[in-house]
């Protein structure tokens, strides 16, 4: 007995993954000064050397921006999923949960200190977003279950406050006023291989999702019906919820507050494959990829040399398209 | 050794007692229904039964082992649970739905039910590709049910499987539990049809208020006085072509009044008995033939009677049984029973407790299918007459409101 979700799941990863391929080429070969196919296969089998100007930009500028784009894009989107299938709301996005606010409240500290030095930044950041998830998580547990709506609430009453510091922290240091608000919309724009570091640590926990795959699909019938059925709910909450949690601190530590891919991703993909967790989660983690590449891209070409701000793009080219879908779907 | 044992088991959410003192065994191969009013504690039981509640004192074993010391995982190989609500927001197919089942099964495969067969088997392997969104109520809960039967569980607790089928479903939904029971499968469902219960179950375990009011087989367990108890309604057993059948008074039962005793016959008596049964009468009637309507009305309804045997002249022991049965009453009803020689004597016994000052009231209609002579005169002696039995029966009601000292007692 084959399950369904298996036969179904490779085409669809496959045909992401394709497209992820094309997105990275494009990525790497357009911007400012775009570079030619072969001037990124020389400077791929080369490695990184001084003195030559494509291979600079190839090496120290596009490769790690392009790279940090599509592992925020990955985080942003499998964090999505998640949360969307255990609150079961589909409109959750991975700044529910007030991490994002947590983090963008640490970043604002470091900007307010001087300690743009990156990646101080993106470690303050990161601090803000895991202590705002350890806060928001103590306020859930009832007798050690988490009550999942009492999370939600937790979250955005946690996230309103750390938006009423940051804007406290804005008006008292007005000279940093400008970088505190770009930071806020996100960018990869100056972003190096040190925050595609950071990034990485993400990696391992990318994988969550997939193993707890089957447990998510149950847990679409409710946590009673998954209790029914087997699965210990408690502890997969718990282990996806830290997920989730822990991707969205990494993204916005290294990027600042992207919206709508963590929010759209899900939906789109869901349409497309599904809402089977084996398809869901990969398909879902390739596009969001994608999608934050493309965005990225057009964020750095379409107005060059100037940059408009990666989440305008997200929520440009994102809505209409969720728009159409939504359509498409609804006819079905 | 009994597959699920209960010992003195209490259970309250927050503070609210919802089970008290509850205990009882299930032994492996059972099949057995419970019934109960609507908060009874019914969904609680099962749920503490599947160890997704704890018992605030005593203890719940499944297969000898404590329910709280189940992982989850165990427990669903052990014990399955058809819920009384469900629903899916996505677009699942039935066959994802229904694989859900066996995830306690693991990935051995061959530990694994078949999605086909077990969907076959409900009469459904048609859905098998449809997404479960599209399906209509009754078709969600079979589907459910198969995803219950995929965890091959050896116990099945059912929370109101058929409160979304129509009639035909139901039976085949119970024709296919006992089969599934033959075969193995203990079987413990909730359910409200209470003829259903008293046809299909082996055993029935009636909860009330949070204890088990009754537990036993169902002709024993669903007798009237039970019902009138628990669910506080009158409850009458018919027996139909073979077959018990239990039917419901369309009106709560009423507060208890006096003792009325009819003469009727032929089936002139049957509504006006139920009537003032249900209104809280204690009625009582004769003499009446075996056989006849007004008696087998009568016998359902646990009605006194004096009674005679079947297309006989009433003899002196039935008519000495029926004064002593007017005497006590409080009011005698003559209804328009076709009067002869076989059954005149009512009449005559009707005057008796007339002149020792029992009102007695009479539907005119029994003057005109008088056929002994016997009614004449009645009039004259205080008999009061009403143009029917609607008449007679507002007249009844009335005499409460005005005398109520005089009848209740």
């Amino acid at each position: 007995m084959t399950r369904l979700a298996h036969t179904r799941a490779w085409p669809g990863i496959a045909l992401a993954a394709s497209i992820l391929g094309v997105c990275f080429v494009l990525s790497l070969a357009l911007g400012p000064a775009s570079l030619s196919l072969d001037q990124i296969w020389h400077s791929v089998t080369t490695g990184p050397v001084s003195g030559d100007l494509s291979n600079a930009i190839f090496w120290e500028i596009r490769l790690p921006r392009v790279l940090l784009a599509f592992l925020v894009g990955a985080e942003l989107a499998v964090a999505g999923v998640i949360l969307q299938d255990l609150f079961l709301n589909p409109l959750t996005d991975p700044y529910v949960t007030g991490v994002s606010s947590g983090a963008a409240l640490g970043a604002t500290i470091g900007i307010v200190l001087h300690l743009a030095n990156l990646p101080w930044m993106a470690v303050l950041a990161l601090i803000g977003g895991l202590a705002t998830l350890g806060i928001v998580w103590i306020s859930a547990r009832r007798r050690g279950r988490i009550d999942i709506f009492v999370l939600l609430l937790a979250g955005v009453t946690i996230a309103y406050l750390a938006s009423a510091v940051v804007t406290v922290l804005m008006i008292r240091a007005n000279e940093d006023m400008y970088a505190i608000v770009y930071w806020l919309m996100g960018s990869f724009s100056g972003r190096g291989w040190s925050e595609v570091e950071i990034a990485l640590f993400a990696m391992p926990f990318m994988i969550v999702p997939l193993v707890f795959a089957t447990e998510m699909d149950i847990l679409l019938q409710g946590e009673k019906r998954a209790l029914e059925l087997g699965v210990e709910v408690e502890r997969t909450k718990r282990a996806l919820l830290i997920t989730a949690g822990v991707l969205t601190a990494i993204a916005v530590s290294v990027s600042g507050i992207i919206g709508f891919v963590g929010l759209v991703v899900p939906h789109i993909v869901r349409l497309l494959v599904g809402p089977g967790h084996r398809s869901l989660v990969p398909v879902s983690l390739l596009v969001g990829a994608a999608m934050m590449g493309i965005a990225d891209l057009l964020s750095r070409t379409v107005i060059s040399p100037n940059e408009i701000p990666v989440g305008v793009v997200t929520t440009f080219v994102g809505a209409p398209l969720f728009v159409y879908l939504l359509r498409r779907g609804s006819k079905r | 050794m009994s597959l699920v044992t209960l010992r003195d088991v209490d259970f309250s959410y927050d503070e609210r007692p919802v089970l008290r003192g509850i205990s009882f065994e299930l032994a492996d191969g059972e099949f057995v229904g419970i019934v109960g009013p609507n908060g009874s504690g019914k969904s609680t039981l099962i749920d503490l039964i599947d160890g997704l509640l704890r018992p605030d004192t005593g203890e719940i074993l499944v297969n000898g082992v404590a329910t709280r010391s189940y992982r989850r995982r165990d427990m669903a190989k052990q014990v399955a649970l058809v819920p009384q609500h469900f629903d899916l927001d996505f677009e699942l197919a039935v066959r994802e739905v229904v694989q859900m089942g066996s995830y306690c099964r693991g990935k051995d495969a061959a530990d694994c039910g078949d999605t086909a067969l077990t969907l076959s088997r409900l009469g459904i392997a048609e859905l098998e590709s449809r997404p479960f969104t599209e399906l209509s109520g009754g078709e969600k809960q079979l589907v459910v049910l198969a995803q219950a039967l995929m965890q091959r569980a050896k116990l099945l607790l059912l929370d109101e499987p058929a409160s979304a089928l129509d009639v035909s479903h139901q039976l085949r939904l119970f024709d296919l539990l006992r089969q599934l029971n033959g075969e193995g499968l203990t079987v413990l469902c909730i359910l409200h049809d209470l003829n259903l219960a008293l046809h299909y179950f082996d055993k029935l375990l009636v909860l009330s208020e949070g204890k088990v009011a009754a537990f036993g087989p169902p002709d024993e367990v669903l007798r009237p006085e039970i019902l009138e108890a628990v669910y506080g309604v009158r409850a009458y057993l018919h027996r139909h072509a073979g077959r018990t059948y239990l039917t419901f008074s369309p009106r709560l039962r009423g507060e208890r009044r006096g003792r009325v005793h009819l003469v009727c016959g032929g089936g002139t008596g049957a509504g006006l008995m139920r009537e003032l049964v249900d209104a809280g009468y204690e009625v009582s009637a004769g003499v009446l033939n075996a056989l006849d309507t007004d008696e087998e009305t009568g016998r359902e309804l646990g009605l006194q009677m004096a009674v005679e045997a079947p297309f006989s002249p009433l003899g002196d022991e039935a008519h000495a049984e029926n004064l002593a049965l007017m005497s006590a009453a409080e009011l005698v009803i003559i209804t328009a029973v076709p009067v002869s020689h076989g059954n005149a004597r009512n009449i005559v016994a009707a005057r008796e407790v007339l002149a020792s000052g029992i009102p007695v009231w009479a539907d005119e209609g029994v003057l005109a299918s008088d056929f002994s002579g016997a009614t004449a005169g009645l009039a004259d002696a205080g008999v009061r007459f009403f143009p029917g039995t609607a008449a007679l029966l507002e007249a009844v009601h009335a005499r409460v409101e005005r005398t109520p000292a005089a009848v209740r007692d």
